[in-house]
């Protein structure tokens, strides 16, 4: 039997289609339906300057929206080759770990949605508002911040502001050893968690899973090792788990919260004076830059022409986590409270992974084909 | 007697589905932001779940792409009366930076159902989500009430 679940579904932030082949209460194998939030961002942006484009960069996905707006600034940065002063490199590490943080708790707090721990969902909601905050403190907004552009950051921040992010910290740490006690040793969640939705080494390199999905399952892969600002001024190891389950996931994202306070303290203490922007004449060629987004890793694939935008394409990790999660961590998944658990770990984003469709026109497609519309 | 205690129940407990017609996800966000302790919707007898069948407010937030022509209007009848829609962020009003050359978005999302109350901002934030939704839910739930009668 096909189990359609969504697009609208109390589980689901956002709309995509689940289909679950079961036999019973066990699920088979699953499809994904995609096509409800495709609104040709990267058509857009085609010919226009990059005031323009890093505001539309930003809005790709609401969740991770800083990683791509500064993605799209260094982009532009390694095409006319100059790199941004360090202070502003500092700051952009600062917001980028704030970011994670926000985003990590967010998607922890929708897999105890799905699994039904209401209180964790409460705990998570409430330590991600002090992130917020913090955000909000240094760029002046809480989700698009418009902070980056290219050559630097819009604002600097002052020593006082540092002082009151450090609290923020410090209210997150607080109570955060507590909740993911709360995670690890209950016998409940342990249930729900543990052994579910697994995905091995192999199938994870198979599906190219990225990010702390990938990493939960031994892909010992972290683009901040290769980012130039943290290889050379930062402390850092990737955080990695073997299991591969629901419980691995989950706790490979708990486990780079410490970490991400830890890299601001870093930042917070070593920050330079200096400037914070710098002027850029922008070059026209073709440029790529990767930066590791909270959920694995993002490419901005550019041609410029002048001050034009000529082409650009973007590679975000959702589409390559939830293919993956289709294909084998919903594979043989118990029942099905346990699947859209488990699709909820594979943190997608749809928004993010909707930019292209494409139409061969040569073989009498139409927008009707691709979308499944039935009219 | 019976149209006193409908209005008094319509109004303090307000069941809101949340509809995304392919936005950003900011906004959603932000709405699940307003689930937690700090602004508590609850508190209000606002109940978040998404679905459309049990709903007397629908929220919604995205620019109306190509899949969801048909299908808004479709969720739009099955929510009962008395019903009221109110949009959220800049997308569903104008379509925001989507809206223009080479984008695919059929905003607003008043040419295909009727619109009640606006939120705009990109994204607003939580309270001010919370402060419309308090603002012209109950008043209007009920006077929709009346009038379905």
């Amino acid at each position: 039997m096909i189990l359609p679940i969504g697009p609208i579904h109390p589980g689901l932030k956002e709309p995509l289609r689940l289909k679950l082949h079961t036999r019973g209460e066990k699920v088979l194998n699953a499809e994904i339906d995609f096509g409800y939030v495709h609104r040709g961002i990267e058509r857009i942006m085609e010919g226009k300057t990059w005031q323009k484009c890093i505001y539309l960069s930003e809005r790709v996905c609401g969740i991770c929206s800083y990683i791509h707006s500064q993605t799209f600034a260094e982009v532009i940065e390694e095409i006319s080759d100059v790199r941004a002063p360090p202070r502003a490199q500092f700051l952009r590490v600062i917001t980028n770990e704030l970011d994670r943080i926000q985003s990590h708790l967010l998607a922890n707090s929708t897999f105890f949605k799905a699994m039904e721990h209401e209180t964790l969902f409460m705990y998570m909601l409430s330590l991600r508002e002090h992130a917020m905050d913090a955000i909000e403190l240094l760029t002046g907004n809480r989700i698009n911040m418009g902070w980056n552009v290219v050559g630097g950051v819009r604002m600097d921040a002052k020593q006082t502001h540092f002082d009151q992010i450090l609290e923020k910290l410090t209210n997150i740490e607080d109570d955060f050893d507590r909740y993911v006690e709360i995670f690890q040793q209950g016998p409940l969640t342990g249930l729900r968690s543990k052994n579910v939705g697994k995905m091995s080494h192999e199938e994870a390199l198979k599906g190219r899973a990225v990010g702390p999905i990938g990493r939960a399952s031994g892909l010992k892969h972290d683009l901040r090792e290769e980012h130039p600002i943290y290889r050379e001024n930062f402390e850092f190891k990737p955080i990695w788990r073997k299991e591969g389950d629901n419980f691995a996931r989950t706790m490979n994202r708990f486990d780079e919260i410490p970490q991400s306070i830890d890299l601001i303290r870093q930042a917070i203490d070593n920050i330079p004076d200096g400037d914070i922007r710098k002027q850029v004449d922008i070059g026209s060629t073709y440029g790529e830059w990767r930066n590791e987004a909270p959920r694995g890793e993002v490419t901005y694939m550019v041609e410029t022409n002048g001050n034009l935008i000529k082409h650009i394409s973007i590679r975000t990790p959702s589409i390559m986590n939830i293919d993956s999660c289709a294909k084998y961590m919903l594979k043989d998944v118990a029942t099905v409270p346990d699947a859209v658990a488990t699709y909820a770990t594979a943190d997608p984003c749809i928004a993010c992974a909707e930019r292209v469709a494409i139409i061969d026109e040569d073989k009498g497609e139409s927008l009707k084909d691709i979308f499944n519309l039935k009219y | 007697m019976l149209n006193t205690l409908k209005d008094i129940v319509r109004k303090s407990s307000i069941h809101v589905c949340l509809v995304n017609t392919g936005g950003c996800n900011g906004c959603d966000v932000e709405i699940v932001a307003l689930l937690s302790p700090r602004y508590d919707l609850e508190q209000y007898g606002i109940y978040v779940h998404s679905n459309p069948r049990e709903a007397d407010v629908i929220l919604i937030t995205g620019a109306v792409t190509e899949q969801w022509v048909k299908k808004l209007r479709r969720i739009y009848t099955k929510v009962p009366e008395p019903k009221i829609v109110a949009c959220v962020g800049n997308c569903p009003l104008s379509g925001d930076v989507f809206n223009q050359e080479g984008g695919n978005v059929h905003a607003p999302v008043s040419d295909f159902i009727p619109v009640d109350a606006e939120i705009s901002g990109c994204p607003p934030r939580p309270s001010e989500i919370l402060e419309a939704i308090l603002a012209v839910a109950p008043g209007a739930i009920v006077s929709k009430g009346r009038d379905a009668k």
